[in-house]
């Protein structure tokens, strides 16, 4: 069984992240999106923390964009064409509301 | 058969109303008696703290939602017990009994195994 998270918060105000990450299962898969993705500012702790826990990880391309952030080789930007290919693909999603 | 789901509830009883409506779900759930879980994580295990005081915050107590659980058929309760030891919570002095206290790699398997999840 697999589960899709998705987060939708800044990692900067609470800690969503740390505990998503703290629970994520071997076939689960992360996706970030509005302002989670700031999470892929590079040099701040979240960056090395998604950077070394070496999750399935997706990111949705536009906010990055908005947000002038790159995506780093160990992510995979995606639009929503695939964030519902993802919803679709894993046996349900779990959204940190 | 009616789809199994777990609720994560991850907020203060006193932040705002995503406690009151995470148990309100859970309990609409039980009633209809539909397979249901109620997982207690990072600031939720707040919620189960006893000798709480609604009235000192002019609100209205959660404990008797809580209380009425085991009643409305909800007995899969969890609390992750990392989130409890970082804020200094026992996990035998809570107003609730019979809370399983699970840890990260348990917590995966129990999400694996419910049908939907719901985090608030």
């Amino acid at each position: 069984m697999s589960t899709l998270h998705v987060l939708s918060h800044s990692p900067f105000g609470d800690n969503r992240l740390a505990s998503c990450l703290r629970i994520l299962g071997n076939q689960d898969a992360l996706l970030l999106c509005g302002d989670a993705t700031y999470a892929l500012q590079p040099g701040s702790p979240p960056f090395e923390v998604l950077q070394a826990a070496g999750v399935n990880l997706f990111v949705l391309a536009e906010d990055l964009q908005a947000r002038a952030l790159d995506t780093p080789d160990w992510a995979e930007a995606i639009n929503y064409s695939g964030f519902v290919e993802l919803s679709i693909e894993h046996d349900k999603v779990n959204t940190w509301l | 058969m009616a789809k199994s789901l777990l609720l994560i509830s991850r907020q203060a009883p006193w932040s705002g109303p995503a406690a009151r409506e995470a148990l309100d779900i859970v309990l609409a759930g039980g009633a209809f008696d539909l397979p249901i879980g109620l997982l207690f994580l990072d600031d939720g295990v707040f919620q189960l703290t006893a000798g709480q005081n609604a009235k000192a915050v002019q609100q209205k107590d959660l404990s008797a939602n809580l209380q009425a659980l085991p009643m409305f058929g909800v007995e899969d309760l969890f609390l992750c017990a990392d989130s409890a030891a970082e804020r200094g919570i026992a996990t035998d002095t809570l107003a609730l009994g019979d809370v399983k206290a699970l840890t990260a790699p348990q917590i995966a398997a129990l999400i694996d195994r419910y049908d939907q999840v719901i985090t608030l």
